[in-house]
C-alpha cells in the first residue's frame, strides 16, 4: 500500500531541486527570493538593499519626479512581497522587477495622472530650487551649463513615446539585456530593436550637435 | 562588411557599439568599415554624444525613510483582514479612460445577447409545437393498413416438390 507521506515526497524534492538548479543559473537574486518564499523576511530586506535604488532612478527618469518615483517604487516592492508565495524562479529576478516597475509607471503615465503630479522642470528652475546633483564643485557658470544640459536631455527623454523611453532607460541605465526589455515589456526581441533605434535616432535629432 | 546603416543591423550595431558591448569580432570589423564610411563615423560621433549626456543624468538619493514607508505599508497590509485585501482584485487593471471607449460596444453586445437569448427559446417552443401539431394518428393508422395491404402482395419463396 503506498504511504502518502513517501509519495508526496518525490513532488517536493524535485520541487527543491528545481529550485536549486533555476539560483543556480539566475543567480543571487532568486536566491534571495525564494528565501522570502519560504518565510524569511531578511531575504526580502536583502532584495530592497540591492535593487532600491535602480528601481527608483528608473522610475524618477520614466516620471521625472522624486517624490511620485518613491512612491510608485513603494508600490513595486509591495508587490513583489505580494507574489512572494507564487513566485517562481524562470526568468530574472531585476528582469521581473522592471517588468512590475515598466507596468507600474506605464499605468501611471496612462492614467492621466502625470498632470497633476508632474513637476514643471521650467519652473524648478524658475524657482532655484535645489538641483537633484550633490554639489560637484562647480562654479555658478558651470553649473548653470550643467542644468541646461540636464535640462535639455530630461525634455528629450520625456518627448519619446512612454515605451521607447522605458526601453531607452533599461538599456541605457540598467544595463539590461535586449531580451530582459522584451520580458520587461512584453514584446519580441525584435521589437526592442526596432524600439531603441527610434528611440536613440530622436535622442540624435534633439541631442546631438552632430546628427 | 556591409554598411549597417543600409541594413536592419545597423539600430543593434551602432547601439552596441557605442555602449561598448559588442563583441571584439564585430566591433574590430565595424571599425574598419567606419573609417571607409563617413556616413558610419558621424553617425557614431551622434551616438556617442547621446551616450555621453545621457550619462551625466544622475538622480538624486532615495529619502531616508523609503525604507521604514515600505514596512509600514506592509504591515498595514499584512494585519488588515483578509477579505479586504480583495478590493484590489475587483478594481479594474486599466483606467477608466481606455475603457471608455470599450464601453459603449459592450453595451450593444449585452443586448444582441439578451435579444438572443429572448428569442432562442420560443422558437424551440414553436418547432415542438409545430412537430406535434403534424402528427395525426388517422395519418399513422392508415400507413400501418397500407402496410398490412403489401403483405400478402409479395410473392412467396418456391418451394421444393
Amino acid at each position: 500500500m503506498d504511504d502518502p507521506l513517501n509519495s508526496a515526497q518525490p513532488s517536493a524534492n524535485t520541487r527543491v531541486k528545481r529550485d536549486m538548479e533555476a539560483v543556480a543559473a539566475l543567480g543571487r537574486d532568486a536566491e534571495l527570493m525564494l528565501r522570502v518564499r519560504d518565510g524569511d523576511d531578511t531575504g526580502f530586506t536583502m532584495l530592497l538593499e540591492r535593487h532600491r535604488a535602480p528601481v527608483i532612478h528608473f522610475l524618477h527618469r520614466m516620471v521625472q519626479n522624486q517624490a511620485i518615483a518613491e512612491e510608485l517604487a513603494q508600490e513595486v516592492f509591495l508587490r513583489v512581497y505580494r507574489s512572494r508565495a507564487t513566485y517562481e524562479p524562470t526568468a530574472k529576478f531585476t528582469t521581473w522587477l522592471f517588468r512590475i516597475a515598466t507596468h507600474v509607471a506605464l499605468n501611471w503615465l496612462r492614467d492621466g495622472r502625470k498632470e497633476k503630479g508632474q513637476e514643471s522642470l521650467n519652473q524648478k528652475l524658475l524657482d532655484g530650487l535645489e538641483r537633484q546633483v550633490p554639489d560637484s564643485g562647480r562654479n555658478i557658470e558651470e553649473e548653470m551649463l550643467y542644468e541646461g544640459k540636464l535640462c535639455e536631455v530630461r525634455q528629450a527623454i520625456e518627448s519619446l513615446p512612454v515605451k521607447q523611453r522605458a526601453a531607452v532607460l533599461m538599456h541605457k541605465y540598467e544595463e539590461l539585456e535586449y531580451s530582459q526589455i522584451a520580458q520587461a515589456l512584453g514584446c519580441s526581441g525584435a521589437a526592442v530593436k526596432s524600439l531603441l533605434f527610434r528611440a536613440y535616432e530622436s535622442l540624435r535629432a534633439r541631442l546631438s550637435h552632430m546628427a | 562588411m556591409i554598411c549597417p546603416i543600409q541594413t536592419k543591423e545597423s539600430a543593434e550595431i551602432l547601439v552596441d557599439y557605442c555602449a561598448g558591448t559588442l563583441d571584439p569580432g564585430r566591433a574590430a570589423e565595424f571599425e574598419k568599415h567606419s573609417e571607409e564610411c563617413a556616413d558610419c563615423r558621424r553617425l557614431i560621433e551622434a551616438q556617442r554624444e547621446v551616450w555621453e549626456r545621457l550619462g551625466g543624468w544622475k538622480p538624486g538619493a532615495v529619502s531616508p525613510d523609503f525604507d521604514s514607508r515600505l514596512y509600514a505599508r506592509i504591515a498595514q497590509e499584512e494585519a488588515a483582514p483578509r477579505w479586504s485585501q480583495w478590493r484590489r482584485f475587483l478594481q479594474p487593471a486599466a483606467p477608466y479612460s481606455i475603457w471608455k471607449p470599450v464601453l459603449p460596444l459592450a453595451a450593444a453586445c449585452a443586448v444582441l445577447a439578451i435579444g438572443f437569448l429572448i428569442r432562442m427559446p420560443n422558437s424551440r417552443d414553436g418547432a415542438k409545437q409545430v412537430s406535434a401539431e403534424n402528427v395525426d394518428i388517422e395519418q399513422v393508422e392508415k400507413t400501418l393498413e397500407d402496410l398490412d395491404m403489401l403483405t400478402p402482395l409479395t410473392v412467396p419463396p418456391a418451394r421444393p416438390m
